[in-house]
């Protein structure tokens, strides 16, 4: 058990040396052919809320999202975009129903998110720290 | 008397296949490219309600016994990103609104091509070419989406229907630049185009629909809007100028011209569970060139504050003071009895609302509202015999059901 455990943290060392903390805590990630490391908190902002369609890079972005009522999303919603999730929500079907922005991809668990954005270029999604792998890119939300 | 009968239930299809049309010719066009397909997304939503007045109609026969079913909102949209800044999206809308607009009179809501040529950390820039709808205030974009909507009816002294179709969307190009700022945004949208007209506009300008060819002129709008905090705090600030012109009959009142020019001042405060909205509108009209009395200038002053409060993740609670205003100058409608003839109370408008939302399920909502009015400043326009069985007071009480995907 020990060995695996630490195995899994210099995993985690190897692919996010400075976003390492808070086991619990969720984290902002994004498919590994995404070039930036960091996002700025307004930047992460218009791309979750639909307004801004590309990366700072560039290339077309795919937004994925967990179920509003999943607590990672909600978690995400809080803490890192300091929206609400329901705000956020609104902001997605005024959107759509406006034809200003599309409605971002929804997967039904973290595993999915993981697979996902492992595969999707220029995706962004979010975990939970422990949920992390090599398979993704973490962002740095500045 | 309820009337929801076989004709709308063909209305209904004809609408369906319409739209299945429209889906399939967008696939079509879409089926050569994986990217494509990729980004496409069909969005809908539907839903219907129940009007009880006791007394003023609205929205069809509301003060007979058993209310009106005459509100009834259907749309349908499809959007794709061909290229990684480009969005192409386009809505088909049918509603019906007593009489003022028919289930199978299918419009085309709005339909875009949204070139983002500029993006970067902080910056995004870009175009919108086609049927745009207008920013006005805090709620016009959507609002014929009820999820969207905080009340069944939107605040009727800023969102009402006399001259909903050119406030809704125009035909040319908008522009908008987004800066985004240490915790938060600023967006500036600038447009150019052409309203669209109907009658019940060309009622509200000139009081009458057969006195020739009335149609939108270029017209323009711009809208400055600051968010702070991810949206916890929004001011915006409006202004638009729309322009139409009547191409008169001989037996006409002679061609003119009609403006409107509405200055919106829009501030919404947002905690988890409660929020805070209050919108000012100026409203300046003027008509010129006809003979008279079809020349006219007046300026309008219309307002609401409304909270609502987040009783559980799928109850909410309203409550609004709304106020209209049709001249500034004449607030009690006192003039306009002297020189029409016509009651004073047509002239404004003075309504508390208060009511609930549920959502049983994320895409479901179920609402009702209670609304107690005094005036008729914001009813559709009638015709004289309507307008002389029309109260001072009056009560509303509305159910909606609603569905989106």
């Amino acid at each position: 058990m020990r060995p695996v455990l630490i195995g899994c943290l210099l995993a985690l060392l190897l692919v996010s040396f400075d976003s390492l903390g808070d086991e619990s805590a969720t984290i902002v990630i994004a498919n590994r052919t995404v070039q930036q490391t960091s996002l700025p908190l307004e930047t992460l902002r218009a791309i979750f809320a639909m307004r801004q369609r590309t990366l700072p890079d560039g290339h077309a972005v795919h937004v994925f999202v967990l179920p509003d009522d999943n607590p990672v999303h909600e978690d995400f919603s809080k803490k890192i975009l300091g929206v609400y999730p329901h705000q956020l929500r609104l902001a997605w079907d005024r959107a759509v129903f406006s034809g200003t922005g599309q409605a971002p991809n929804e997967v039904d668990n973290e595993a999915e998110m993981l697979e996902t954005i492992a595969s999707t270029p220029g995706s962004v999604g979010y975990i939970k720290q422990s949920s992390l792998n090599d398979q993704v890119r973490v962002l740095d939300i500045e | 008397m309820i009337r929801f009968g076989c004709s709308t239930l063909n209305r209904l299809t004809y609408f369906t296949v319409a739209a299945q049309a429209a889906i399939s010719m967008i696939w079509a066009s879409s089926a050569h490219s994986m990217e494509m397909s990729d980004t496409f997304q069909i969005h809908g939503f539907m839903s219907q309600a129940l009007i009880v007045t006791d007394h003023n109609d609205f929205f069809g026969p509301s003060s007979d016994d058993g209310g009106s079913l005459e509100y009834t909102e259907l749309g349908i949209n499809a959007s794709f990103r061909p290229m990684s800044n480009v969005l192409v999206a386009g809505q088909l809308l049918a509603r019906q609104a007593g009489d003022i607009q028919q289930l199978n009179d299918i419009e085309l809501d709005y339909g875009i091509i949204d070139y983002q040529f500029y993006s970067n950390a902080d910056m995004t820039s870009g175009v919108q070419l086609g049927r745009f709808k207008n920013p006005l205030g805090l709620y016009n974009q959507t609002r014929d989406v009820a999820i969207t909507r905080p009340s069944i009816l939107l605040p009727q002294s800023i969102y009402f229907d006399r001259t909903r179709q050119p406030a809704l969307a125009a035909d040319g190009a908008t522009g908008y630049f987004e800066k985004l700022l240490d915790n938060g945004a600023l967006r500036l949208q600038i447009g150019a185009g052409k309203p669209r007209m109907d009658e019940q506009s060309e009622l509200s300008a000139l009081g009458n629909d057969d006195l020739g060819d009335y149609s939108g002129e270029t017209s323009y709008i711009a809208q400055l809007r600051y968010e702070y905090g991810g949206g916890g705090t929004i001011f915006a600030l409006t202004y638009a100028d729309v322009n139409a012109g009547l191409d008169s009959k001989t037996t006409g009142p002679g061609s003119g011209d009609f403006s409107f020019q509405p200055w919106i001042f829009s501030f919404q405060y947002n905690r988890e569970s409660w929020s805070f909205t209050s919108e000012y509108a100026i409203r300046h009209v003027k008509s010129s060139g006809f003979a008279d009395p079809y020349n006219y200038e007046a300026t309008g002053e219309s307002w609401y504050v409304q909270f609502t409060y987040r009783l559980a993740d799928d109850w909410q609670w309203l409550l609004r003071y709304d106020s209209l205003v049709t001249d500034r100058d004449d607030q009690s409608g006192r003039k306009y009895v002297g020189e029409t003839g016509r009651p004073a109370y047509t002239r404004y408008a003075k309504d508390w609302t208060t009511g609930l939302q549920w959502q049983p399920y994320s895409r479901v909502l179920v609402s009702s509202e209670f609304h107690n009015i005094e005036g008729t400043g914001w009813v559709p326009f009638q015709d004289s015999e309507e307008i002389k069985a029309q109260e001072k007071y009056w009560n509303m009480l509305l159910f909606q059901v609603s569905y989106l995907f």
